[in-house]
């Protein structure tokens, strides 16, 4: 993925407005709109080593839930059973999320895969995703063409 | 078998002995189903523990509040949001064939439970029909 392309800063600037706005949107896509509420509700913040993805998923256990993640793609994956034993005709009111779910997001660019830490507390899963670091600007080192057999045009000694 | 009346929603009352800091709320969604015993309500609270909730009986209104305790960082770092991170209100008007003092609840991965038990008198009673 190009962050940045030849050209004047502020293009390069432009870029990677566009290529967040691009996964953000894919974020909201993955939300579908099966129903007013989404499973889990996910919120995305950004802070100033990580991303911090932060899902509600209220009675979900640890073994009932799967995050794996691969070529910048993050799966969560569970299932979420309210009660087996409990006819439907039991029911007088039935708003709670059930069954199984699955949501892939589009992860932010340079977000370190391989450092990805989850937690589970209270049914408030968080997900750590680590910025890469700052990459150092590298030096490109230019060779001296005067050295060289090239002879400019019109260049006369 | 009888079970208790649906317990009816109202409007929660707000306004008395709250802080003057201003906090949203929001409705969490709720299950409520028959068991032998009565009524049993879950709620989705995710992120609240025992501390940050009050489960509150009023002559026959019930109110449950609760605040999230998990730390989430602040709004101006958002990028993506899909949920508030709001308080959770909601109160419900129980019916008389609820007994009061049998409420019983437990909060559990962010999931309240709460029993609201069928009054004895609510029990099915047989009448010994006599012969005569």
């Amino acid at each position: 993925m190009a962050l940045f392309r030849w050209g004047s800063a502020f293009d390069a600037f432009r870029d990677l407005e566009r290529e967040m706005d691009r996964w953000i949107r894919r974020l909201d896509m993955a939300a579908g709109s099966r129903s007013g509420r989404v499973f889990p509700a996910l919120n995305l913040y950004e802070l100033e080593d990580e991303y911090l993805l932060v899902g509600e998923l209220p009675g979900v256990e640890i073994q009932d839930l799967d995050v794996s993640v691969a070529g910048g793609q993050l799966q969560l994956s569970g299932e979420r059973r309210l009660s087996d034993d409990v006819n439907d005709d039991k029911y007088r009111r039935r708003e709670r999320s059930r069954g199984a779910w699955e949501r892939h997001i589009q992860l932010p660019p340079r977000v370190q895969e391989d450092q990805i830490r989850a937690e589970l507390v209270q049914g408030i899963l968080k997900l750590h995703l680590p910025k890469m670091p700052n990459a150092e600007p590298r030096k490109i080192s230019i060779q001296d063409a005067s050295s060289s057999q090239l002879s400019l045009p019109g260049g006369s000694e | 078998m009888s079970t208790p009346q649906e317990p009816v929603e109202t409007t929660p009352a707000t306004g008395e002995n709250k802080t003057p800091v201003v906090r949203w709320v929001r409705t969490p969604p709720i299950d409520i189903f028959e068991t032998e015993q009565g009524l049993m309500l879950r709620a989705d609270l995710p992120g609240v523990t025992t501390e940050g909730l009050e489960l509150q009986i009023q002559d026959n209104r019930l109110t449950l509040f609760g605040r999230p305790s998990v730390s989430i960082p602040e709004v101006e770092s958002l990028v993506h949001q899909e949920f508030e991170s709001a308080d959770f209100l909601r109160s419900f008007i129980l019916s008389d064939d609820v007994d009061h003092e049998g409420i019983t609840a437990k909060l559990q991965h962010g999931v309240l439970e709460v029993l609201l038990p069928r009054t004895s008198r609510a029990q099915p009673r047989k009448i010994e029909v006599q012969s005569g």
